[in-house]
């Protein structure tokens, strides 16, 4: 709560802000989730091609909300959300990571085999 | 809606009807007859006094951290006396079940012993999300929210309102989770819960929505409360708070934080696709329609284990803190110290999996997590010899806030021990879901609450310028002691005898005698919760001899301990700078503890807000028509709570303007203040000498004001 600190509508972050970046980010976003959605309900594509498309789609949403929404890119005037961003990669690989790993060796095991998988029957 | 839920349901009033009130149940409705009547006279009580102002310009609108740690550690103390309640049901529950035969209280309902499994099913699963969520986070939330500010020299946190919003979205799942007593039942399928049991066609009553948004409003406080913990030591240090002079409690909340930053977000996540399961009509964790039960499971662990770890570190922080104090030596290893901190927190992030090997993802998944758990030991061996090391050869002093960081210690060993073994696979696919899993974890959160104790008998004289009784404080400590020792050994015993957990009738005679031993540790610890009380009691009647100065033990370290005690709401008058580690300590050593400012300078400060309340109160409503279904309720409170915070954000809070005169008057007054309180005790400390330290570079011949905690008075 120091006094006379700089006026926080000039901060880096804030002025990276503008409605126009929130609102491409939420279009994206949006549009991704709605074609995972007609994509699942409608069965358009064979088991395994479906899921590796609406994987597809997550990942680009995730990039798109950080991008657009969080603001975190890696240019230089905003130190912290480069830290931020340079967290996340390792937690985004253990978390999904790990999990993927571990899912796979357990259907191996437990399973009936996803049609159109490869390297599977 | 997008699904038939069973049973009746109203637009107006949704699944809510005067049957879902449990008025014939044998121990609700007279217990809810007696919190009635205790309400009822407290409301009259404050009314009477006419305090109702007071509380609510100093307390419930208040944005000083202080007093929300205060009211966060009350909290969190309340939810520990209902969990070990529900506690104490379960003990009672299975000393009288065990054996086979009939043994039921037929008035009650109960085939075995005197609760049916119904009801038995909601106390275990109540008990475990209010101790982790609802006893130990507040707990640890409130003591950080109080001693970091002061230990980086920052007059509040970063964000003040924000952390008001914490508290009181916190206090909303309290409130959710209690009232589930009274309005229709609890969830029945663990703290943690399981797939596909909580969906709907399963669990049709509102237990699991109750259970739901309860964890969601707790996850929701943790995450904001982090974020602003995590800005505060980013940006509030004083001049010369440089990283490597952070005080070890600080960067263990750090470390803690990034944890519960992380990691929340996957717990909100889980339970948001649950609640799409239950109220859209998803099959995210079905059995059938490509739904998959063990995601869940992943998920929740994926947060569950960093939680573990979110509860612990905090913990050893404390442990930390006091070691040094009562050993009269600075921490041993400060760099691996605070290394080990965030080797624990990193590791915590790749080994949930150890909390289901018996899924069967085979060898190779199971042996990296297994791997990877054991891996923990070793940061924690380290931690576990520097406090070792700090006492070895010091000048101790085995006060009350000494003994449960010692205690602790010893809770810590057996419970690390014992998750090394339920780490090797082999080992886990015996005992897992058995009672030594059990009494493991309860090893674990015991040293933690071994620790908030010694925390708050040991910073209690800083908040509030006395200290607590010493004497009262043993007492408790070897009664809660010797409760523990009763009731955790035999449930390791157990464990090897096979009894699984959550047993509603443990069917096993030769399992009774030792029900019998743990019945006995319930009553002691009962005796310890009221030598707890009269511990209070004691210290409040007695507090005009126990003031203290801004040194309360004599030989502090950390830079909390120079600011007057009790607290100023400021702080500190003048932003200290700081010149060394264990600032105090250092000040102590070269002469400069009775220093004071020369010159005072305007200060800003926040103001209160209501804003925080009324967001929590209807984050409340929102979780309760959500749990009943009420629609329009629901929505109601969301639109008016996104009002509220448009309205704040549109306004702001200018804050206000201290001037310097009127700080210098404030500062005077406040010395004065405690000098006052210092009239009647001996100059220069006790049998410790309470200053001249066995490893200060240059002892000086300035007396600091503490009195030696073997000082206190005796027994009354
Ligand atoms: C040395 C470090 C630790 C190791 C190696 C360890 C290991 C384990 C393992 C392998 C399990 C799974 C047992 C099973 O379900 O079969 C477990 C359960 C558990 N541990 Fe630990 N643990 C450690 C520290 C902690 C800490 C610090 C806490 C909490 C403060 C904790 C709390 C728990 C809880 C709550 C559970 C069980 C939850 C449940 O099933 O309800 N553990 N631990
Ligand atoms: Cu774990």
């Amino acid at each position: 709560m120091s006094h006379g600190h700089s006026n926080p509508i000039e901060h880096p972050e804030v002025q990276m802000a503008s409605r126009g970046s929130y609102l491409t980010g939420f279009i994206i976003a949006s549009l991704l989730m709605l074609a995972a959605t007609i994509l699942v309900s409608g069965q358009v594509l064979a088991p395994f091609p479906l899921l590796l498309t609406i994987m597809g789609c997550a990942g680009l949403a995730a990039i798109a909300q950080i991008y657009f929404l969080l603001h975190i890119d890696i240019s230089e005037h905003n130190i912290w959300n480069t830290v931020a961003l340079v967290m996340f990669i390792p937690l985004f690989v253990i978390t999904i990571g790990l999990t993927w790993w571990m899912f796979s060796q357990l259907y191996l095991r437990t399973m009936p085999m996803i049609p159109g998988m490869p390297g599977m029957h | 809606m997008l699904v038939n839920v069973p049973g009746p349901w109203s637009p107006l009033l949704g699944r809510l009807a005067l049957s879902e009130i449990p008025y014939t149940n044998p121990i609700l409705a007279p217990l809810f007859v007696v919190i009635v009547l205790a309400g009822i006279a407290l409301v009259a009580a404050i009314t009477y006094y006419g305090k109702w102002g007071y509380l609510w310009k100093e307390w419930f609108t208040t944005v000083d951290h202080k007093k929300l740690g205060v009211m966060y550690i009350i909290l969190g103390l309340v939810m520990l006396f209902r969990g070990f309640i529900d506690g104490l049901m379960m003990r009672t529950q299975q000393m009288l079940a065990v054996g086979p035969g009939d043994n039921g209280m037929k008035a009650m309902g109960a085939i075995h012993g005197y609760l049916t499994p119904f009801h038995f099913g909601q106390i275990y699963s109540a008990h475990g999300l209010i101790m982790i969520l609802l006893a130990a986070t507040p707990l640890l939330v409130g003591i950080m929210n109080i001693i970091v500010p002061l230990q980086i020299g920052a007059r509040d946190m970063a964000y003040p309102y924000l952390n008001a919003l914490g508290l009181w979205i916190t206090a909303a799942a309290v409130f959710l989770i209690m009232i589930s007593l009274f309005v229709g039942d609890f969830s029945h399928n663990g703290w943690f819960g399981y797939a596909p049991i909580f969906e709907l066609a399963y669990s049709p009553g509102v237990g699991v929505d109750y259970w739901i948004w309860t964890l969601e409003l707790v996850a929701l406080g943790t995450t904001l409360g982090s974020i602003n913990f995590l800005a505060t030591v980013v940006k509030m240090r004083a001049p010369g708070m440089t990283w490597s002079r952070l005080p070890i409690f600080t960067w263990s909340a750090v470390s803690a934080n990034i944890i519960a930053l992380t990691s929340f977000p996957c717990l909100q996540v889980a339970l948001a696709l649950v609640g799409a399961d239950r109220y859209l009509g998803t099959h995210f964790f079905t059995a059938g329609f490509g739904g998959n039960l063990m995601l869940y499971t992943n998920l929740f662990w994926l947060w569950g284990h960093p939680e573990v770890y979110f509860v612990i570190l905090p913990a050893f922080g404390m442990i930390s803190e006091i070691i040094p104090a009562f050993s009269e030596k600075p921490i041993f290893g400060y760099t691996a110290m605070v290394l080990a901190t965030f080797a624990i927190a990193g590791v915590s992030w790749i080994v949930w999996l150890h909390h289901f090997f018996t899924m069967g993802m085979g060898p190779y998944v199971s042996t990296e997590f297994s791997i990877a758990t054991m891996l923990v030991g070793i940061p924690t061996g380290v931690k576990v010899f520097n406090w070792a090391a700090t006492m070895y050869k010091g000048r101790l002093t085995f006060s009350a806030a000494m003994l449960w960081a010692i205690g602790a210690l010893f809770l810590l060993l057996i419970g690390g021990l014992t998750g090394m073994m339920l780490s090797i696979p082999a080992v886990n696919y015996m005992v897992h879901n058995s009672v030594f899993v059990v009494a493991h974890f309860h090893m674990m959160l015991l040293c933690i609450v071994y620790a908030v104790f010694g925390a708050v008998i040991f910073w209690f004289p800083k908040v509030f310028g006395f200290k607590l009784n010493e004497a009262w404080g043993k007492i408790m400590f070897w009664l809660f002691s010797a409760g523990t020792f009763l009731v955790f050994f035999p449930m390791f015993m157990l464990g090897f005898m096979g009894e699984t957990r959550r047993l509603d009738w443990p069917f096993d005679p030769h399992w009774a005698v030792w029900f019998d031993v743990q019945e006995i540790g319930i009553v002691v610890y009962v005796l310890s919760v009221l030598a707890f009380l009269w511990m209070i009691y004691v210290s409040i009647r007695d507090r005009a001899h126990h003031r203290v100065g801004a040194d309360a033990w004599g030989t502090s370290r950390s830079l909390e301990w120079l600011t007057d005690s009790p607290v100023p709401f400021y702080n500190y008058a003048m932003v200290p700078h700081i010149n060394a580690r264990d600032e105090a300590a250092w000040r102590r050593e070269h002469g400069f503890s009775q220093s004071r400012p020369d010159h005072f300078a305007a200060i800003h400060m926040p103001n209160n807000t209501g804003v925080a309340v009324y967001i929590g109160a209807l984050t409340f409503v929102i979780g309760f028509g959500l749990t009943w279904r009420i629609w329009w309720l629901t929505v109601a409170a969301l639109i008016l709570t996104v009002l509220i915070m448009i309205y704040r954000s549109g306004k702001g809070d200018p804050g206000y303007v201290i001037s310097a005169e009127e700080m210098e008057k404030l500062d005077r007054e406040s010395r004065q203040n405690m000098s006052d309180g210092q009239q009647h005790l001996p100059k220069g400390g006790g049998y410790t000498g309470g200053t001249v330290t066995a490893y200060s570079a240059a002892a000086s011949d300035q007396r600091p004001q503490g009195t030696p905690p073997g000082n206190s008075r005796p027994l009354s």
